[in-house]
């Protein structure tokens, strides 16, 4: 495997051009603040049309934006809380698993660009 | 014509043929035109049962076409192409023979009209299938198949068990709507359920998956658990405990799939974050609930096969789908990286993709028929999907920190088989209505409304922008090398444990006894050895003169008592 972290971007295809834009770190806060402003947007969204939700809750404003956010943020919270409890050496089930073993060279068709 | 022949025979014959081809492309070709002739047969059948076979007293019903048959036929045929599609390049023998016989008996179970044909094709499934995952060739995917045997055969025989307790109930082994409350309906409901990867029932799913070869995992991903939704959707449509079991399918796996490192692992937690979705359409059960479930699980296997394809693709150029190992890959695999986008857009039910016009069936009508908590859960998942397998998967893989690595565009069929698959994801989106007129009942539905587009897309970004910014501020866990610990555990570790403790007990146990007759016997030994051994009394040495005198003393008294 060719381990030559190089940028060179004269060696990837226009299409890897254009994706590796947000891979950059100087854009990272643009794209920070584009979501920002995205989410701002839906949210007064929820002001030019009359909601009609199955439950009264729906039609606060920004309620699926909020309930979006905090339940991710919680999820992320509880996941990572889980993991002290369940994470093991990847070699826990020994070679009765697969996770400790590579997958056999001769089925790959490896190459680097 | 066409209706003399089971669908599933087509496959079967397929498989007889394929070895008499020379290796190569022309295996290949047999492998894209099966399903494509299987797919023209099931298109074209009316609605009704064909091909009825007299079998130990019961007539067996190999084709039963009806509108949820048909679905299912269609999209299996549909995926066995994709997938076979996606294998060109594989020249193992043993996996396209295992390819086509494990679409066949799914197919074929999907036609089944009762449950002993539903049976004898249920175990087909778990006995062609488990070749994908031994093809790999290594010590622990061996051992891993042989836990994915065990438990898919077990569901079969619990479902022979059942159906032998229902006929014996009701002198009926048809396979229709069924209620649970025996025995028989009870054990046909689990063995249903094990396939479906129920919680508790689930972990073969997520042991199993990534175990396979690189292409097996696409083709399983399509057949196993699908075709327990559609044998719930046909036995057990509104049994209202399917609701709460679905429920707990879309909640769960989202926590593990977060923190799991290997990628096909994560995509496996989804896919039962995702029958959770069609678990709870099955549960509330009225039309458009069914015709959720249905279309959910056909725009499914489109997307979770295009989501595996693309992490297959990566697996395929670098060697691992670990994320701790890779991220960054956007720049030599554009084309890759965008079909995964594409599937993540559709699993995350971004309007315009598959899984919104699906997915909101099951949602709305959970919210029409007033389960205000299922509702709350299901929201909740989706925001849940959209951190594993919408953000997870590309990020990590295609985007995130750069890993170094620099490998290869996926090879040419992988490209043609992954963008077939994100036009179809993207078709159903834009244009649904095509999909919902397969749907077995009429559908009544407009996805696109205004406040459902805003609605989906604030709970969306918000959740994209919580992502950001937990990124941003370290708090979201990194990537490790680490397995975790789930159910499997049990059997895995715990069971081998506790018999290797009783084991050990019982061992010493009975070296005890051993020990303690030995010592008993030599006890015995030496006290027989006291009384009877050469130098004691009783086989003392006498002379024989002695024994002589004894002899005529005892005659002479014989002699003198004889007189009186």
């Amino acid at each position: 495997m060719d381990l030559n972290k190089s940028d060179e971007t004269s060696k990837f295809s226009p299409l890897g051009k254009m994706l590796s834009w947000f891979t950059k770190t100087k854009n990272a806060n643009n794209i920070f603040l584009g979501l920002a402003l995205l989410c701002f947007l839906l949210f007064l969204a929820d002001f030019t049309y009359h909601k009609h939700g199955h439950f009264h809750i729906e039609e606060i404003p920004g309620f699926y934006g909020a309930y979006g956010f905090f339940m991710f943020t919680a999820l992320i919270l509880v996941a990572k809380a889980l993991r002290l409890l369940i994470k093991r050496p990847e070699n826990y089930y020994g070679d009765k698993a697969i996770d400790g073993e590579d997958y056999p060279a001769d089925q790959l068709e490896q190459g680097s660009k | 014509m066409i209706s003399i022949l089971p669908t599933a025979f087509i496959f079967i014959a397929a498989a007889l043929v394929l070895g008499l081809l020379p290796r190569g492309h022309v295996r290949g070709v047999i492998l894209l035109i099966t399903p494509i002739l299987a797919a023209w047969q099931i298109w074209n059948l009316p609605v009704g049962i064909f091909v009825q076979v007299e079998f130990v007293g019961q007539t067996l019903d190999m084709m039963r076409v009806d509108k949820l048959s048909r679905i299912f036929g269609l999209i299996f045929c549909l995926a066995a192409f994709l997938g076979n599609l996606y294998a060109w390049h594989v020249r193992d023998f043993i996996q396209q023979i295992a390819a086509l016989l494990y679409a066949g008996a799914a197919i074929g179970a999907v036609f089944a009209g009762d449950l002993i044909t539903l049976f004898f094709y249920w175990e087909g499934t778990a006995l062609a299938s488990v070749f994908l995952i031994w093809a790999r060739r290594t010590e622990g995917s061996y051992h891993t198949g042989m836990r994915y045997l065990i438990i898919q055969i077990t569901s079969g025989v619990i479902l022979l068990a059942g159906t032998a307790l229902l006929y014996r109930e009701t002198g009926s082994i048809t396979f229709e709507l069924m209620t649970l409350g025996s025995l028989g309906t009870w054990l046909i409901f689990l063995s249903f359920g094990m396939k479906c990867a129920f919680p508790l029932l689930h972990n073969w799913l997520q042991d199993s998956y990534p175990a396979a070869t690189i292409t097996g995992t696409v083709i399983l991903s399509a057949f196993t658990t699908k075709l327990a939704v559609y044998a719930l959707a046909r036995g057990f449509a509104g049994t209202e405990l399917l609701i709460y079991i679905g429920a707990a399918m879309t909640l769960f796996p989202i926590f593990f799939a977060e923190i799991e490192n290997d990628l096909r692992r994560v995509l496996a937690y989804s896919l039962n974050n995702q029958l959770g979705f069609m678990v709870v359409g099955i549960g509330v059960g009225t039309e458009m609930a069914i015709n959720g479930t249905a279309s959910h699980a056909f725009a499914h296997i489109l997307y979770k096969a295009l989501l595996f394809m693309s992490v297959g693709a990566v697996m395929l150029r670098t060697g691992t789908s670990k994320a701790s190992e890779l991220g960054g890959l956007c720049r030599t695999m554009p084309r890759t990286a965008i079909f995964c986008l594409i599937g993540a857009a559709s699993i995350s039910a971004f309007p315009l993709f598959s899984g919104f016009v699906t997915k909101s069936l099951i949602m709305d009508e959970t919210a029409n028929q007033h389960y205000p908590i299922i509702w709350a859960i299901l929201v909740f998942a989706s925001a849940g999907v959209l951190s594993h397998s919408g953000i997870k998967i590309p990020y990590f893989t295609f985007f995130g920190h750069d890993s170094g690595l620099r490998p290869k565009e996926a090879p040419i069929h992988m490209q043609i088989a992954m963008g077939f698959t994100a036009f179809l994801c993207i078709f159903i989106g834009v244009y649904p209505e095509p999909l919902y007129a397969l749907l077995p009942y009429e559908v009544i539905y407009r996805p696109y409304t205004m406040s459902h587009v805003v609605g989906q897309l604030q709970l969306l970004c918000f959740a994209l922008l919580a992502f950001v910014v937990l990124m941003r501020t370290g708090i979201h866990p990194p990537e490790i090398r680490a397995v975790n610990l789930d159910v499997d555990w049990i059997y895995r570790r715990l069971i081998p444990t506790l018999y290797n403790i009783i084991y050990a007990g019982v061992a010493k146990v009975l070296q005890l006894l051993e020990t303690l007759v030995n010592t008993m016997t030599q006890l015995l030994v030496k006290e027989l050895y006291k009384l009877h051994g050469p130098e004691t009394g009783v086989s003392r040495m006498r002379g024989v003169g002695a024994m002589v005198i004894w002899v005529a003393i005892l005659l002479g008294i014989a002699l003198t008592l004889s007189y009186f």
